[in-house]
């Protein structure tokens, strides 16, 4: 439900939409951060596709964490502008070992801005870290691209566990800065109640990305810091 | 498919009276049992009357029992319209008819039915004013929801008012716009929606409400005004949804070849358990159909996608990712091809809470299921990873195709008929073992009848043995009876009783004839040791024969030969009739062998005994020529006597051997008796074939085996 009660802080809804080339990763990202496992063979959870977490912001807010997956087989590309249509934040995953699934993220971008605008967060994530000698793009390049087009870029490894809470919480993050912001300039039905969130002033441009970045930087990846400006 | 309980598309509230009588409604009757129709239909007539409506309308009521349903509900229409017309002039009431309105559109034509309802500003509120309407089930439904509802008073109030307001916003733009748009009228009710939810979360009405309350409250809102004009917003006339319901339609059965390798998802068409769960998310999307209210829809969905991804855990061994869910997702929908896909999507799309669709898990699966159907109607031969070639003869139909799907659909059919045949088949089983054991029970039953039987007739015999009858053989007959035969020679052999009497006397001679062949004894010492055969052979012969009364006969003889050993008895009972047959050395070695066995008791008929007795018959007559002169002269005069063996059988030993078996079954054959049987014999001839139709068969066996021997 979009509206959320005003009497105990707001609470934000976000939609965010894992994209990436098939067997990059994706569900095992969010298998990791939803239930801290690897192996799907002793899982709980009937499905990784839809999964809703409750994230605490550093700041006490407190937030809704829808996070879709989506199919990732080349057939299935066509149908992506169904999946992000209203979302907050898209996660878009590659293999580092694959120079194709880079490719893929690529044009994802390029869709995404096409459609969206900056009205979406991006973030590229880097993928399988774990398997570094056979890496195909190098964390520069990927850096670098994800510059030029305004997103961030993580690098995780979901096997070994390395950056994936930092990278949701980067996520919830930025995607909390861009809801401020578009509260200001648009009264979009979706998200009405929140009046609870502090005013954030910023352009929807790369400046705003930076702002964010250094925030989330700060605040809970210190580590990760380097991928900011 | 075949032996699944259909689900019902429709729920049991709406099949039922909307009187809320119990029993089951009907469209036609405008949802009413056919009694409170006709309850309902005499009191509108009588307030017609009252109100002095033209008479014309009062006489189409009239007739209307009279017509057949459609036709009274066509009548009724007239009516109503009238009423409708009569209403707007006089700014009256609205009229009771309001409530008659059929609710499901496939009933009435849908443009019909449209310009019906608008002429009615029929909000809830306004209409439970109006007394004399009844409120349909689903509405009072509503009622009893708005009540059960944790708002404030006033809160409800004005959440009914709202529900009037939509209401109403929407029957008017319905009515009054001359070009009409869809999404002008997705706007307007996406901005009530907003607004409503505006006041829920800032009015001071809802203040005290939980956020829960208002979520519920919000709810609420959206599914009465959205059942409520189900039938105005469902695919609209002047959208093309109905036309793309048909062509996804069409579509999705020219691709019906598609398996589930086409679409590289893991559903194991074949698989029983997959195959129910694949059935249960197509019953779920193809009820889809059947809510009025988009979040009932979207529930809906998302139960379908749940068996999906239940199917999918199965078959992964984990939890599925998208990857594996949406190609799922379009098998599904390819195997259910839901109707009004289109017109359901839109619906969803256009007049669900926006949120609903944009987030959350019902808004999740409803956009794979969009997805899914946008992959459907754009697929092509490279999405499905065959040639443009294959595809397009797959497509026109010019390739013949056999899906796993269909063909597990075909076989089912026939695995159903196997297994029933099975069934089948194990019961006949079943029901012939238990006839088989039935019978070994039986069989051993008998066994031991038979067993006990001569057990007790064994102890009885043991107890009561045939001492009796010597006794009444007065000794000094003997003498004279051998004196007489002696005398009479074959003459006296005619005689009855003495040929029974010695038949005894020539069974042993025959034993000592076989015994001794080389030895050639005087006629005392031949008769001595007879006795010692005797008491050996004859024992057998009594067990053999306990029923028949020669038997007795041959006791007698014994008795005459005065056998110390008559009194033990062993059972042995195929000598007697091997006797006849077979070489007489051969019968007496088997005769000692199987002395005290039970084991040929199935054989102890009288046969044995009457043919013993038929030979015995025969042959003393002969042997009482040469009874004397055998003991002289050995074997080889036998053949002489068989001749006259074979006469006799045609003509006495018949009757003689029958006469027993027939007339007495027991022992105790006195002496007085035997010449009773004698004349009785004569007399009776005919009745022998009836009564003993074996044993002259036996006879003839007997003589048969006889009569080459004899002839050699």
């Amino acid at each position: 439900m979009s509206s959320r009660g005003t009497s105990a802080g707001p609470t934000l809804n976000f939609k965010a939409v894992l994209l990436g080339e098939g067997c990059v990763g994706k569900t095992s990202l969010v298998l990791r951060y939803i239930e801290d496992k690897f192996n799907t063979h002793h899982l709980s959870t009937l499905q990784a596709s839809f999964v809703t977490k409750k994230v605490t912001l550093p700041d006490e807010r407190r937030a809704l964490l829808n996070i879709w997956d989506t199919a990732g087989q080349e057939r299935f590309h066509a149908l992506g502008p169904i999946y992000y249509r209203g979302s907050d934040g898209a996660l878009l995953v590659y293999d580092i070992t694959d120079q194709d699934s880079f490719q893929k993220v690529k044009s994802w971008v390029r869709e995404l801005k096409q459609m969206r605008g900056s009205e979406i967060a991006l973030v590229i994530v880097g993928n399988k870290t774990d398997l570094e000698e056979q890496r195909a793009i190098s964390y520069e390049t990927a850096l670098l691209y994800a510059q030029t087009v305004g997103a961030q870029y993580v690098e995780t490894s979901a096997k070994e566990n390395e950056g994936v809470h930092d990278l949701f919480e980067l996520l919830t993050q930025l995607m909390v800065e861009h809801h401020g912001s578009k509260q200001q300039n648009d009264t979009n039905a979706l998200r009405l109640q929140n009046t609870g969130l502090a005013p954030n002033a910023g352009a929807i441009s790369i400046s705003d990305d930076t702002d964010a970045d250094q925030e989330s930087g700060s605040a809970s990846s210190p580590n990760r810091s380097c991928c900011g400006i | 498919m075949a032996n699944r309980a259909p689900m019902l598309r429709i729920g049991q509230q709406d099949l039922k009276c909307r009187q809320g009588c119990g029993y089951y409604g009907n469209t036609q009757f405008d949802g009413l049992c056919s009694k409170c129709f006709r309850e309902r239909n005499d009191k509108q007539r009588k307030k017609q009357r009252a109100s002095e409506y033209h008479e014309a309308a009062n006489s189409a009521g009239g007739s209307i029992e009279r017509r057949s349903p459609q036709h009274s509900l066509s009548l009724d229409r007239v009516k109503k319209k009238q009423q409708q017309q009569q209403q707007h002039e006089s700014d009256s009431s609205p009229v009771a008819t309001a409530s008659t309105m059929p609710r499901k559109k496939f009933t009435v034509p849908a443009v019909l039915q449209k310009t019906l309802k608008n002429t009615f500003p029929a909000a809830v509120a306004q209409q439970q004013q109006h007394q004399p309407r009844i409120p349909s089930a689903t509405e009072s439904q509503f009622m009893l929801q708005l009540r059960q509802l944790r708002l404030p008073d006033d809160a409800k109030r004005k959440l009914k008012s709202e529900i009037q307001r939509l209401d109403h916003e929407i029957r008017k733009y319905m009515n009054n716009h001359s070009s009409k748009n869809v999404d002008e009228l997705s706007d307007l009710v996406q901005n009530a929606y907003t607004r409503f939810a505006d006041i829920v979360h800032n009015d001071a009405r809802f203040e005290i409400a939980t956020n829960e309350d208002r979520e519920s409250a919000i709810d609420f809102f959206e599914k009465v005004v959205m059942t409520q004009n189900h039938n105005l917003l469902f695919s609209p006339y002047f959208t093309t949804d109905e036309e793309s319901d048909i062509k996804v339609q069409k579509r999705i059965r020219q691709l019906s070849w598609i398996t589930s390798k086409h679409l590289d998802c893991s559903i194991d068409e074949v698989n029983a358990e997959a195959r129910d769960l694949v059935y249960n998310a197509i019953s779920e999307l193809v009820g889809i159909d059947s809510y009025y209210s988009p979040q009932e829809k979207l529930l809906c969905t998302v139960r379908c996608c749940r068996h999906i991804f239940e199917l999918l855990k199965s078959s992964k061994g984990g939890p599925a990712s998208a990857d594996d869910f949406l190609p799922a997702l379009i098998f599904v929908v390819l195997k259910a091809n839901p109707v009004r896909l289109h017109s359901n999507l839109n619906f969803v799309n256009r007049f669900t809470i926006a949120s609903r669709v944009m987030s959350g898990e019902g808004g999740y699966y409803f956009t794979n299921l969009c997805s899914a159907i946008a992959f459907i109607e754009n697929l092509n031969n490279e999405s499905l990873s065959i040639g443009a070639d294959e595809f397009e003869s797959l497509m026109s139909g010019a390739q013949a195709f056999s899906t796993p799907w269909e063909s597990a659909l075909l076989a089912c059919e026939s695995l159903h008929l196997i297994s029933e045949n099975m069934k089948c088949m194990e019961q006949l089983q079943k029901r012939n073992t238990a006839i088989s054991n039935g019978i070994k029970d039986f069989e051993r039953e008998l066994l031991e009848f038979q067993r006990e039987v001569t057990e007790k007739v064994d102890t009885v015999m043991a107890k009561a043995p045939l001492t009796l009858l010597p006794i009444k053989t007065p000794p000094h007959l003997i003498a004279q009876a051998r004196a007489h035969l002696a005398q009479d020679g074959v003459e006296a052999a005619v005689g009855h009783y003495s040929s029974n009497l010695l038949s005894g006397a020539h069974n042993q001679h025959s034993l000592i004839a076989a015994k001794g062949k080389e030895k050639e004894k005087p006629v005392e010492e031949a008769q001595l040791e007879a006795s010692h055969t005797l008491s050996l052979k004859d024992t057998s012969v009594s067990s053999v024969g306990r029923l028949s009364p020669l038997h007795h006969q041959l006791a007698q003889t014994d008795q005459l030969f005065a056998s110390p050993l008559f009194n033990n008895y062993t059972p042995f009972d195929a000598v007697s009739l091997l006797e006849e047959s077979s070489e007489h050395a051969d019968v007496l070695m088997l005769g000692h062998e199987f002395q005290g066995g039970l084991t040929n008791i199935n054989y102890d008929f009288d046969l044995s005994d009457q043919s013993g007795d038929n030979s015995v018959a025969d042959d003393p007559k002969l042997n009482l020529d040469e009874f004397d002169p055998l003991a002289q002269r050995g074997i080889p005069k036998a053949p002489v006597v068989a001749e006259t063996s074979v006469l006799d059988t045609t003509l006495d030993s018949l009757i003689d051997s029958d006469v027993p078996a027939t007339g007495v079954l027991l022992p105790s054959p006195l002496k007085p008796e035997v010449a009773n049987y004698r004349g009785f014999s004569n007399f009776d001839i005919p009745s022998i074939s009836c009564n003993t139709g074996d044993f002259s068969s036996l006879n003839q066996d007997v003589n048969d085996p006889g009569q080459p021997t004899n002839n050699k």
